[in-house]
């Protein structure tokens, strides 16, 4: 897998869930309001990709926490918070969960079930 | 960067089908969520789209009533020749295919512009080097469309109000489908409209006798198509307030 964000000047968004299902949503929620979206189907694969890149990375990553492997809060502390900004996808609602992500330089949280409108309010307003 | 550590959380699990059906319900719920959204907008732009509309329209309608001001013939036949020829290309079913053609009926004349006063109003009849000038009033009109966007069609029936079925007509001599249909319809709405209008220098001559006129001439003035057409929706024609 590599990641190709192409020479557009589309924001890119890299999309980790582990769930076919959900990636397939939020991709077609996301390209049609004019997104770029690259995929990634758990914790290991988004950081392979992440380290390929060559060039243009994404501009936001969304980030399920609960995949198999290699966690989202993992994924998202090793991530270079100066090049892309993050969103967490998250199914505790908790104080602690959300301070664990902020801890490891999550830029929005979204409890699950999350709502596809208000992800892509979230998109907009960080890549403005 | 990619060593694989199961960090902190990786024992939280995975996605079930509990929640998974929970995310998709929540999916399906913004699918009409942003249907709604979508349909508000639209119905905005629909709105803003028709005021526009009616603002271009009435701007186009000053611009020829600035011109028939200067002509004798005045009242409100411009709006009738508007109302009766978006009738009858809605009855010939191709209305749709000419959205702008009503600015074209407005405007029919707007060329009169370059034609001087002395030639427009004289009593009298005009000479052969005065009938030059007249004649020119369509090529003139065509030409002050000629720059704006989406007045093709308008600028077509302008340019051939007086072109006629048998070639006969001016400026350019063309000759039945050669005349644009716009410009065909428009001929037959303004002729029966100046018949059973009362003018200056004669009264109306009736609706009866206007139907016998367009039909003696249906054929060589007018395309017969068209009269037949609007002989259809002769009775029906719309009512334009005075």
């Amino acid at each position: 897998m590599s990641l190709d964000a192409g020479g557009g000047n589309r924001p890119v968004v890299l999309v980790v869930d582990d769930d076919d299902a959900i990636r397939g949503v939020v991709r077609t929620v996301l390209e049609a309001d004019g997104f770029e979206v690259v995929e990634a189907a758990d914790g290991q694969a988004a950081l392979m990709l992440l380290d390929s890149i060559n060039g243009r990375g994404p501009d936001i990553v969304v980030l399920d926490v609960m995949m198999p492997g290699i966690d989202g809060i993992e994924v998202c502390r090793r991530i270079d918070h100066a090049l892309m900004k993050v969103i967490m996808l998250s199914a505790r609602d908790d104080a602690d969960s959300r301070r664990r992500a902020e801890e490891a330089g999550a830029d929005g949280y979204l409890t699950k079930p999350f709502s596809a409108i208000d992800l892509l309010d979230e998109l907009e307003a960080m890549s403005r | 960067m990619t060593k694989v550590d199961p960090g902190p959380g990786s024992d939280l699990g995975v996605s079930t089908a509990a929640s998974l059906h929970a995310q998709l319900e929540q999916f399906a719920t913004d699918v009409g969520e942003l249907y709604r959204r979508q349909k508000e907008r639209s119905e905005q732009l629909e709105a803003a789209l028709s005021s526009l509309r009616l603002a271009y329209r009435e701007t186009v309608r000053s611009m020829a009533y600035v011109v028939e001001a200067k002509d004798a013939y005045t009242g409100q036949h411009l709006e009738r020749c508007r109302v009766y020829g978006n009738s009858l290309l809605e009855a010939i079913g191709v209305a749709g295919d000419y959205p702008n053609a009503e600015f074209g009926f407005l405007l029919h004349d707007v060329g009169k512009v370059g034609v001087p006063e002395s030639i427009l109003n004289k009593p009298g009849p005009l000479t052969a080097a005065e009938w030059r000038v007249m004649r020119t009033h369509p090529t003139i009109g065509s030409q002050i469309l000629a720059g704006i966007p989406g007045m093709d069609d308008a600028a077509e029936i302008v340019r051939c109000h007086h072109e006629m079925w048998s070639g006969d007509g001016y400026p350019a001599g063309l000759a039945k489908e050669a005349i644009p249909l716009p410009a065909r319809v428009f001929q037959v709405v303004d002729a029966f409209d100046a018949m059973t209008t009362d003018r200056p220098y004669r009264a109306s001559m009736g609706v009866e006798r206007a139907v016998e006129e367009l039909q003696r001439v249906s054929g060589t003035q007018f395309d017969p198509e068209v009269v037949r057409a609007f002989l259809a929706i002769v009775d029906d024609l719309p009512v334009v307030r005075a």
